[in-house]
């Protein structure tokens, strides 16, 4: 067996085998002697080399096994490096024996001294092994005698008995030089890939088929009464196909963070593979998972976590009734029957478009996943009546869905239809409303399944904007303080925001939130209203006095109009980006300011009234401004009617905030009469 | 020791009755109202009993009964426990009630989570923790606890703490400690005097209806205000090692003999190599240099926490070999290190920690959370931090700076100070030469030098990617928009431990156009823009830990179309906080000097002066936004 298993394994590594230079411990002295990577000098570390080979080894106890060989030579330069010099890997268990294994480990640490190179052995005081809970164990690597400018060297093996394929990363957070990657799975399984298309990196793969053999051996009993038990041995082997991806890469640049890009992981270029069948051997279909967005769709619809939890009512039948008895209109069902899931269960934090507990078990224990949440908004609505019918959706965190898996999708939310119009909802966020969704939902589109098992998209991004709108009051004082009162009221996505951060919060740490960053200020008579009540705009009013509002220099009073509430700074400081810039909803936030001027000053000087925009109207800045007897009135208007930036017009819109910024800076100048 | 027994049984079986009875603890609307100030959850009930059966044993019974008034309330309900292969749950189970005292939920032993407890940065440990993964359903809710924990080793002593944390108040903790064993058993109460605390004999107290503390800016460490009593065992074992506490003295002696000792030798290779390096040293400050630089570039730190209870370095043969260790491992190598070259060294217990926090020199108990080593000297005494690989030699400020360590000599423990940064060795002097063109932008070069505590502030950039260093300087300068950053040159001087930044600047829009004037900041480059926050009542005293000195000088050229219309007068102010001060000369009808200069004094301070030192600080906010304003 042992024997097998090894030329086996001999076989493969020879068909995938590379330039001699990257075999196992054939370090050079160029790699170590090497200063700063030839093409990113910032990068610590590189991955000089790295050698993935997956494939499916078949054995008589438990069929086919996956294997994942690994092979890394990493360079570490500096001590930015040293992370580098430790790796995780992280085996998934399932109980009953049924568990991933590393096999085959070894490693080495090179280090040049003088025109000498040196090289010390991983052993076993360097491997740590941790049960992180019940389903994941981490084994930890990390490498003996690091030192600037070494070399470490890492093989070993996982053996898995399961058929799902760990994510494949093609890029790093620093370069790799190289990348050979050979993906071999038998016939019998099929599986979809899908690179991440949000990744600039983008690899090269090679489809081709080949050949495997499995041996194995079959032992019968035979225990009659007249002769003593024996047992017969027959053993053969058999050969089926292979689908073989290959890909070689070289030069991947580093992935490198950005503000306001979210998860860097969603920009990784990196591989996914997921089974979407199993055919039995004369090559017909035995079990399907997925391979179009229809049978995706089907297949979740027909999960009993899922498409079963849509029509079990008994449960909540007597509640629901009175509550929606004298509503005709499906829309107003549905916000009341929003709020009543929301009073009822609690969401534990958990994603899935699987019941976890089941929609009856989280109504009556009062919490539940988001499936358990919404599934059994839907099977409300639909039992007075509603077309109610639930949407799957890939959270932010998740990524965009771009290839038909069932992994795809992570969560569920419901969509009500009703006279041509249709609405969204989500009962797991409490200040959520009919189409405003949190947050984590907002990615890009989701899967609608019908009653009838069919299935279409949906556009998850808000087109309303959410609107922020301000009243400032400004009266300035005798000693150049000045006072007044800010009257603010938000909608949708800005209110469910407010809501999120300060429902709950005492009146006095309100105030300290809104008195931080802003100077020398004192905020009184706080009153925040509709702060439960998600059918009504936030509604916020405070009075302020701010000293030193106002510089006298000279003769002169000199002052920008926003005071306290202008934006200080942009916070696009990149010179350049690779990800675009996600406002994750469109808003307008506007203020209306009335200013009184003081006793025996005038005018000397205004900023002039100005607008500008950035591409086609995508966002808009006004700034209007008039003198009106002994008062300044002036609005500004900053829109934004597209919340999302591309990279490639970065600069445009750097150009464009830096503007804003500079114009709220803008000075007005009072002159003593 | 029969006797003690029966008592035992006697008083655990009476307090449950007690327990049991109290219904009214279970109901959320009969907290005491004034328990509901700045609350997110009261201790409504909180009995802990040690019960110690040897030197080498005890058993920890608790009973708790936490009312939870919000999200930020969850952490209080003390539902994680953590346990390893010598502290062993015997007892966990909890149960939640509604507003109304209903039981809604139980949880036993095998419903809480188990995981491992490595947290972020380590690479190993062997604890582990159970903890409750409940989903409140509404609030107030009420959650009650049993746990029950057996001890093998009997290092570290569960104190007591009637105030767990800011924002939570308790209605009812008491702690008893039941000693059945020979061991005599110590306590040290701090800060009990300013509360409703009860002392019912040595080893028995009990509080009721302590409100709520809550924390404000510069305010000194929980642990400075709070009641905390410290308990430790004389005689202890930690994982099968035996111990003596009675004064830091022997429990250094321990350390040293039963922890340390037989941990130091090296391998022959190395012994000759570092003589080799340090032949040519003729003081012994100059050999620990050496060393010191050596073990830099030959480790890196990692965080294994294995060996006695987390206490016993590994061998320095074994990080010779590997060339990593944690801060045990790293310091105890070096200290091998240079008594093989005949430099005395002493491996030292610290907190480690920007917030300044002292081994208590008149409690020895087990302490600490970090490991360096102490070279005396007769020059100067020197500390060494063995986990950085960049740090100057004998440079701690920031992380174990002006605290009391535990030094582990042969002769025993002993209690030490470590280096202290004056406010005057804090310095940083930014100069600039900047240029004020006619459309209001600026360009320059501006040189930014750092010495001592502020050295620590700054030297991390430079190891940063170069985009990196663009956003630091950019976020630096962050009231400077449209800013642009080119030529970073840096310069650290380990030696002198001086670290030098200069860097070329722009920005196309600094100066405030308004009509035909142009205001001009002079304060272009060090500047404080945020004042403490302020209180309607300041309830705690405030402490700086650290003092610092900045002096600027900025010399700006204005372009010749521009006339000076208006200036700003010099400005003093000295006060016990520090000082404040700055000057505008003009040198020419295009030039002028700015200088400023700016002490904050280390100080304890107390609440009643918070309003005075938030009045300098705006003060200091408001004269660093002075305007010049130019006309054309």
């Amino acid at each position: 067996m042992k024997h097998l298993l090894a030329l086996f394994i001999f076989v493969a590594f020879a068909l995938s085998s590379h330039a001699q230079d990257f075999k196992f411990g054939k370090v050079s002295k160029e790699e170590l002697s090497q200063k700063q990577h030839a093409l990113d000098s910032s990068a610590g570390a590189a991955v000089l080399f790295k050698d993935e080979n997956i494939f499916f080894y078949y054995t008589d106890k438990s069929g086919f096994e996956q294997h994942r060989e690994v092979h890394k030579r990493i360079k570490i330069y500096n001590k930015e490096g040293y992370d580098w010099a430790t790796e995780k890997i992280f085996l998934y268990e399932a109980g009953a024996g049924s568990r991933e294994k590393v096999s085959s480990l070894k490693g080495y640490t090179y280090n040049l001294k003088g025109e000498k190179i040196t090289k010390e052995k991983l052993k076993k005081d360097g491997i740590f092994e941790e049960e992180v809970n019940d389903f994941i164990e981490i084994k930890t690597i990390t490498m003996p005698n690091i030192q600037d400018g070494c070399v470490i060297e890492l093989k070993y093996e996982i053996v898995s008995p399961f058929l799902g394929i760990d994510d494949i990363y093609f890029q790093y957070e620093i370069p790799m030089d190289r990348f050979d990657l050979r993906v071999a799975t038998p016939e019998y399984y099929r599986y979809n890939r899908q690179i991440n298309p949000k990744a600039f990196y983008y690899p090269k793969l090679v489809e081709s088929t080949g050949s495997g053999t499995a041996n194995y051996t079959n032992k019968k009993d035979y225990n009659d009464n007249n002769t003593a038990s024996s047992s017969t041995v027959s053993s053969g082997s058999f050969s089926y196909k292979e689908q073989i991806i290959k890909a070689e890469e070289f030069n991947v640049p580093a992935l490198k963070g950005e503000a306001f890009a979210g998860n860097m992981d969603n920009y990784r270029a990196k591989m996914s593979m997921e089974l979407s069948a199993i055919l039995n051997r004369y090559g017909a279909v035995e079990k399907s998972y997925s391979s179009s967005w229809e049978k995706v769709s089907k297949s979740i619809y027909d999960d009993s976590d899922f498409g079963n939890q849509l029509n079990r009512s008994n449960f909540f039948k007597d509640d629901v009734a009175a509550i929606t008895a004298s509503v005709s209109d499906d829309f107003q069902k549905a916000f009341l029957l929003q709020s009543y899931v929301k009073s009822k269960v609690k969401w534990n934090g958990l994603y899935g478009f699987r019941a976890q507990k089941g929609t009856r078990k989280a109504y009556m224990e009062g919490e539940g996943n988001v499936a358990d949440i919404n599934l059994l908004l839907i099977a409300m609505l639909r039992s007075q009546g509603v077309n109610a019918n639930p949407v799957l959706v890939s959270t932010k965190n998740n990524g965009i869905p771009m290839f038909p898996t069932r992994k795809g999708f992570n969560y569920v939310i419901c969509m009500v239809e009703s006279e041509g119009g249709y609405a969204l909802l989500d009962a797991t966020e409490v200040y959520s409303m009919v189409n405003v969704l949190p947050e984590r939902v907002l990615n890009w589109q989701g899967r609608v399944i019908k009653d009838d098992g069919t299935s279409g998209w949906v556009s998850l991004r808000p087109t309303e904007k959410a609107k922020e709108t301000t009243m400032f009051n400004v009266k300035v004082n005798g000693d150049y303080s000045i006072e007044g009162k800010v009257r603010k009221s938000l909608t949708d996505h800005m209110a469910l925001k407010y809501r999120k951060k300060f429902t709950g919060i005492s009146d006095t740490e309100h105030i300290k939130q809104l008195e931080k960053d802003k100077g020398d200020i004192q905020v009184s008579e706080l009153k925040f209203e509709n702060n439960k009540d998600i059918t009504q705009p936030v509604k916020l009013t405070y009075d302020y006095v701010l000293n030193d509002g106002v510089d006298e220099i000279g003769e002169n009073l000199y002052f920008s109009p926003l005071f306290f509430l202008a934006t200080k700074e942009s916070p696009f400081k990149l010179e350049e980006r690779k990800y675009p810039i996600d406002f994750i909803f469109p808003f307008e936030d506007k203020y209306v300011i009335n200013i009184m001027l003081p006793e025996n000053y005038q005018v000397e000087s205004l900023p002039e009234s100005q607008a500008f925009e950035f591409k086609n109207n995508d966002a808009k800045f006004t700034y209007f401004i008039k003198e009106n007897g002994k008062f300044l009135q002036l609005t500004i208007i900053f829109e934004m009617n597209s919340s999302l930036i591309n990279s490639t017009d970065y600069t445009l819109f750097k150009d464009f905030f830096e503007k804003i910024v500079e114009k709220q800076g803008e000075q007005i100048v009072l002159k003593k009469v | 020791m029969r006797l003690k027994s029966i008592i035992t049984v006697f008083l655990m079986s009476f307090s449950s009755i007690i327990f049991a009875q109290d219904d009214d603890l279970f109901k959320a609307y009969e907290t005491p109202s004034e328990l509901l100030v700045k609350t997110n959850a009261v201790i409504r009930y909180n009995d802990v009993v040690v019960e110690v059966d040897d030197y080498n044993r005890f058993t920890l019974r608790k009973k708790r009964i936490v009312t939870i008034f919000n999200k930020q309330g969850i952490s209080d309900q003390g539902t994680v426990v953590s346990y390893n292969k010598n502290r062993i749950i015997k007892t966990l189970e909890a149960r939640i009630y509604d507003e109304n005292g209903n039981e809604i939920k139980k949880y036993k032993k095998g419903d809480f989570e188990d995981v491992s407890a490595v947290s972020g940065g380590t690479l190993y440990s062997d604890n582990r923790l159970k903890y409750l993964d409940y989903t409140p359903i509404d609030y107030p809710y009420t959650i009650e606890l049993e746990v029950e924990v057996d001890y093998k080793s009997t290092a570290f002593f569960p104190g007591w703490r009637p105030i767990e944390g800011f924002y939570a108040s308790t209605q009812h903790s008491e702690y008893r400690i039941i000693n059945n064993s020979d061991t005599e058993i110590k306590l040290k109460a701090s800060n009990f005097e300013d509360y409703n605390i009860e002392k019912h004999s040595e080893y028995h107290y009990s509080a009721k209806n302590l409100s709520s503390l809550k924390p404000e800016a510069y305010s000194p460490s929980f642990e400075t205000f709070a009641p905390i009593l410290k308990v430790a065992m004389v005689e202890f074992e930690m994982e099968g090692v035996r111990g003596i506490n009675n004064n830091w003295e022997d429990f250094g002696q321990w350390m040293h003999d039963k922890l340390l000792s037989g941990t130091e030798a090296l391998p022959s290779g190395i012994k000759t190599e570092i003589k080799e390096l340090t032949k040519n040293a003729s003081t012994d400050l100059e050999k620990a240099r050496i060393v010191y630089n050596y073990m830099q570039d030959k480790t890196r730190y990692i965080s294994v926490q294995v060996g006695i209870g987390g206490w016993k370095p590994m061998l320095a043969e074994d990080v010779e070999r590997l060339g990593y260790a944690d801060c045990k491992g790293l310091s105890n190598y070096t200290k091998a290190l240079l008594n093989e070259v005949g430099v005395e060294a002493h491996y030292a217990v610290i907190y480690g920690g920007s917030s300044i926090m002292s081994v208590d020199k008149e409690f020895s108990a087990t302490e600490g959370n970090h490991v360096v080593l102490y070279v005396p000297n007769e020059e100067k005494n020197i500390w060494l931090e063995c986990t950085s690989q960049t740090n100057p030699f004998g440079f701690i400020a920031s992380f174990t700076d002006d605290r009391d360590a535990l030094l582990i000599t042969p002769e025993g423990g002993k209690i030490m100070h470590t280096t202290t940064y004056k406010t005057e060795d804090n310095l940083q002097t930014t100069h600039a030469d900047v240029q004020l063109l006619l459309d209001g932008s600026i360009k320059g070069n501006v040189t930014i030098q750092t010495k001592g505590y502020q050295y620590a502030l700054h030297e991390g950039v430079q190891n940063d990617p170069l985009r990196e260093q663009e956003l630091y300087f950019k976020n630096y300068w962050d009231y400077i928009n449209n800013l642009s950053v080119e030529n970073i040159v840096f310069d650290n001087d380990k030696d002198a431990i001086v670290f030098t930044e200069k860097v070329k600047v722009s920005s196309s829009s600094f100066a405030k156009k308004s009509g035909k004037r142009l205001l001009f900041q002079p304060n272009l480059f060090n500047r404080i823009t945020n004042i403490p926050t302020r209180y309607e009542t300041r309830t705690l005293d405030f402490e700086i830990e650290r003092g610092y000195t900045d002096e600027d000088e900025f010399v700006i050229k204005i372009d010749p179309a521009l006339k000076i219309e208006a200036m700003p007068k010099p400005v003093e102010i000295s006060n016990q906080f520090g000082v404040y001060k700055f000057s505008i000369e003009k040198r020419s009808e295009n030039e002028l000097v700015y200088k400023r200069t700016q002490v904050l004094n280390k100080g304890y301070f107390p609440k009643e002066d918070y309003d005075d030192f938030r009045s300098f600080m705006s003060a200091i906010v408001k004269h660093d936004k002075t305007k010049v304003v130019l006309t054309n």
